[in-house]
């Protein structure tokens, strides 16, 4: 009987310090112009894999400042790129941490400069303005007279 | 769009002056942008320049105006993001020019169709050595769009990497197609096709 007391105090302790350990690691900011839908502990992820949580909401003048917090072993280039996307149309909201190219990295503290805020079309307008590489364009081959 | 706005507007009026964020109605950036635009409309405007045996001309002179305020280089590097650092100097270097060669062909059709639209700069965002200058074009039918213009100093000059519009970062969504391609097959692949588009570009009409 004392001995299942002790085990789950025990267990609840370890279950304490996980979660306090789930605190290690640093934190970044970012802000968007929206960020609408997003909530506290919704994950970071890079390449679908989750690499931190959003640890605070808040605002910054006209924009949305979050903080993000990212696993210690995370390194982010200072031109990754944050966006706030949705499992499926209207699934739960995720940061999405594309890596960069910089040589520079994020310090503990610092911000993630390139921000995209949630898309409303963004599929539609994406390849509108942005171009579709994957697909033929009967526009472009019209111009080439 | 309008909700955001809404609600923006309202965040600014709680906000006492003086802790108003960097959103000023224009600077440094703002005015070299501007001055970009500008430069790019009176030639797109020139009706010396119109006819259709013209279009070589105007493209040059476009192309000139262009590459002076847009980094393609940067924007480049960004758009390939963490595979950048895997290929060799020449590998970048023949990307760039790629890149930038398939930028030009994919947008000339759309900026060569803006002549009458309205063009506000609606302010910038300085942040150091990286600003950002927000701008709106309402096109002759009443639409708006917003086109932000992301600059960093480079040799005194604030030069464009990305281009926003409508909220969505053009190297952002090149850097997901590029990525999508080198992980299903690989960057050969996406060199090969970046090769194939600039055929298809340059072919002429069927």
């Amino acid at each position: 009987m004392l001995a299942g007391i002790i085990c789950l105090g025990y267990l609840a302790i370890r279950l304490g310090k996980l979660e306090l350990f789930g605190n290690g690691g640093y934190v970044v900011y970012a802000d968007f112009a929206s960020v609408a839908g997003l909530k506290l502990g919704d994950p970071a992820e890079i390449a679908g894999v989750k690499v931190g949580k959003v640890e605070s909401l808040s605002l910054a003048g006209d924009r949305a400042r979050i903080a993000i917090r990212l696993e210690p072993q995370v390194v982010l280039q200072d031109d990754v790129i944050a966006s706030v996307r949705a499992r499926g149309l209207i699934g739960d909201k995720f940061i999405l941490i594309t890596p960069g190219a910089s040589d520079k990295t994020i310090a503990p503290g610092g911000k993630i400069r390139e921000t995209e805020s949630p898309p409303d079309i963004t599929d539609l307008i994406g390849k509108v303005v942005g171009g579709d590489l994957t697909s033929k364009t009967d526009k472009t081959e019209k111009k080439s007279e | 769009m309008k909700r955001y706005l809404t609600v923006a507007t309202i965040a600014l009026m709680l906000l006492p002056i003086g802790l108003r964020p960097g959103l000023a109605a224009g600077g440094v950036p703002s005015d070299q942008i501007r001055a970009t635009v500008d430069k790019a409309l009176v030639v797109l405007r020139d009706p010396k320049l119109k006819p259709a045996a013209k279009t070589k001309e105007r493209r040059d002179q476009l192309r000139q105006i262009l590459f002076a305020r847009f980094d393609f280089g940067e924007m480049a590097r960004r758009a390939l993001g963490a595979n950048w650092r895997r290929r060799t100097p020449q590998e970048q270097e023949e990307f760039v020019r790629l890149f930038t060669e398939l930028l030009e062909h994919a947008y000339t059709d759309t900026i060569e169709s803006y002549t009458d639209e309205k063009i506000v700069y609606v302010g910038e965002r300085l942040d150091g050595n990286y600003a950002e200058v927000k701008s709106k074009i309402l096109t002759s039918k009443g639409q708006e769009f917003s086109i932000d213009y992301k600059t960093q100093v480079a040799a005194g000059e604030w030069k464009v990497y990305d281009v926003v519009v409508e909220n969505i970062s053009m190297v952002n969504n090149f850097r997901s197609q590029f990525n999508r391609v080198i992980n299903n097959a690989s960057y050969e692949e996406l060199v090969r096709r970046l090769k194939e588009k600039q055929a298809e570009f340059t072919s002429p009409k069927k």
